[in-house]
């Protein structure tokens, strides 16, 4: 099968759904499909080899944050003509909400699209605002996905209609065969607990876990917070106060492999999300490396954790219940030993394997109903084809 | 000079009236081969879920009880298709009361395939598991193509209900889709 995937957000940076397009490119690939991925990324980045590069993105606010967004008629006539060039049996469009690529693509698209939410947030204002304009193509999706039950909420209340849901996906291989790293091991009483995520970003939750550390540190002196993500690591360290910034090390931008081995090699990893989050990828990579999870008790964290039972939650923003939590699951090792064995189990759900075989039966099933059009509309009154090739202009 | 100006601004208004007719009227087109598409697709699936079902019953890996039970619901649901395979399926698209039998083979594939028997059939590398595993690819598929069905349909009901599409009977004479409504939840486990 041919698919066309279409990723709204700069592909040189690292993201949700960067990752997820990518590593579903990647999977639909080495099952022996064609797979062409369309995004915004700096030419003189390295870029994989299925990757298309709509040229450079700009930053602009959307939707409560700074996205790397490609957009203006330059795009729209490259995006034209990587769609007639890919020739695709399905083009399937992420994040197709948002002003770049993704709604470009799906002006110009006369194929079966599938579309994928991401998010859970849309701002109703910016949703209704655009909604004429928006609507009639969002009609041209035949199949929708949503990540997790929060976006789809998203898509019906704002959309109206249903989304299937189809979580994200991970290569729980890849996580659970992660080689430790004595580095980032902790030791009896002085355990090492790691945060992931922009760390200047105050939704990915770092000023939470900050200032829960106190309490861990009186407690637990020896504990150390391992911090992986880009950011100012100067202004953050100046945020924190000065015990915990003495307990802390920022590890900065971290590779795909370093992640998974920080992940593998630590005590706990804590989710101090404090929203904005639909789906928590990061929790199943954890889950799937072995580290016990302590998370935010957002809807869509509790879901990704079985309802808590695959890891430990905290009341979201409550410095004080994450403190309480990490002291107690840091005693335990044996309550951190099933918390892993649950993980485990859990992530096995979300692994790639089982994800992108759902996102296949979507593709199987909206270019079925394309196929039996294509048959049908031979025998079409001259009417309805000169109808259809205007709406082709048109739309 | 002025009547000029009347009569330019009185021809870019009809001509935009009839743009916008236009417009509508292939957005509607549009949708309305989205729930064609959509049908033909569940049709499709529905099938190959009731030949994976009679295949499975056939495979010797169930008890005869729950073979005859399977056999039983799958022919009734490929009798209801062929039924109606000389005629036209999406004629007045509408789903011609099969959503009783598809109820009713999702209620005997829970029966006869609770947690327990679906490990031990996935376990035999016998007929069965080709079976199964063809059996829940094409419940997957049906679930799915419901779903797409029913959005569409919706669509359509939502374009069709406003004025100028209603007014200038854009809609022609196709008749208002429905949506198809039957328990499709897959054998086994709650999914996520």
């Amino acid at each position: 099968m041919r698919v066309g995937l279409v990723c709204p957000y700069s592909f040189d940076v690292p993201g949700g759904v960067q990752f997820h397009v990518r590593d579903l490119a990647e999977h639909l690939l080495a099952q022996g499909h064609h797979a062409s991925v369309l995004a915004p990324a700096d030419d003189d980045a390295p870029l994989p080899s299925y990757l298309v590069s709509a040229g450079r993105a700009i930053p602009v606010r959307y939707n409560g944050s700074v996205a790397r967004l490609a957009f203006g008629p330059m795009m729209a006539s490259k995006v034209g003509r990587w769609l007639e060039a890919g020739d695709f049996d399905v083009v399937h469009l992420h994040e197709p909400v948002t002003p770049s690529i993704s709604i470009l693509a799906l002006w110009a698209s006369n194929g079966p699209i599938v579309a994928t939410f991401h998010t859970s947030n849309l701002r109703s204002r910016a949703m209704q605002a655009a909604y004429p304009v928006v609507r009639p193509s969002l009609e041209k999706i035949s199949g929708r996905i949503a990540v997790s039950e929060d976006a789809r909420r998203t898509v019906t209340t704002h959309l109206g209609g249903d989304a299937v849901v189809i979580p994200n996906g991970v290569d729980v291989a890849r996580f659970a065969g992660a080689p430790l790293s004595t580095a980032w091991q902790g030791r009896p009483g002085a355990p090492t607990i790691a945060f992931l995520g922009r760390i200047d970003e105050p939704r990915k939750g770092l000023p939470v876990l900050a200032s829960a550390m106190p309490r861990v540190l009186q407690e637990l002196p020896g504990a150390r917070l391992l911090v992986a993500g880009p950011g100012d690591r100067a202004a953050a360290r100046a945020r924190m106060a000065p015990e915990v910034a003495a307990a802390s090390e920022f590890l900065g931008a971290v590779t795909d492999v370093e992640k998974a081995s920080l992940l593998a090699s630590v005590d706990l990893y804590v989710a101090p999300h404090t929203g904005g989050e639909s789906f928590g990828i990061v929790l199943v990579e954890a889950m799937a490396a072995g580290a016990p999870v302590v998370a935010s008790d957002l809807a869509a964290f509790v879901r990704v954790l079985d309802g808590g039972r695959a890891g430990a939650t905290f009341r979201n923003e409550d410095h004080d219940d994450l403190a309480s939590q990490l002291l107690r699951l840091a005693a335990d090792p044996a309550a951190r030993a099933r918390l892993t064995a649950a993980g485990s189990r859990r992530a096995q759900v979300f692994d790639w394997s089982v994800v992108a075989e759902q996102v296949m039966a979507v593709y199987d099933t909206v270019t079925h109903g394309a196929d039996e059009l294509r048959a049908e509309s031979a025998s079409d009154t001259r009417w309805t084809r000169l109808l259809r090739g205007r709406s082709r202009g048109e739309a | 000079m002025n009547t000029l100006t009347w009569v330019v601004v009185a021809v870019a208004v009809v001509l935009g009236v009839a743009w916008y007719l236009s417009y509508s009227a292939a957005r509607l087109d549009r949708l309305h081969a989205r729930v064609e598409g959509a049908l033909s697709a569940l049709d499709a699936q529905l099938v190959r879920r009731a030949e994976a079902t009679l295949e499975l019953a056939n495979s010797g890996s169930l008890d005869p009880a729950s073979a005859l039970i399977l056999a039983c619901a799958a022919s009734e649901s490929l009798e209801a298709h062929n039924e109606r395979a000389g005629e036209d399926l999406l004629e007045g698209q509408h789903f011609a009361g099969r959503e009783v039998i598809e109820s009713d083979l999702t209620q005997a594939l829970h029966l006869a395939l609770p947690e327990a028997e679906l490990d031990r059939i996935r376990g035999d590398g016998a007929v069965g598991e080709a079976a199964l595993r063809r059996l829940e690819a094409a419940a997957l598929r049906v679930q799915l193509a419901r779903r797409f069905h029913n959005d569409a349909v919706t669509d359509v009901q939502r374009v069709r209900a406003k004025r100028v599409v209603r007014l200038f009977r854009l809609a022609g004479h196709a008749d208002l889709p429905q949506t198809v409504e039957f328990g499709d939840d897959l054998p086994g486990p709650a999914r996520e």
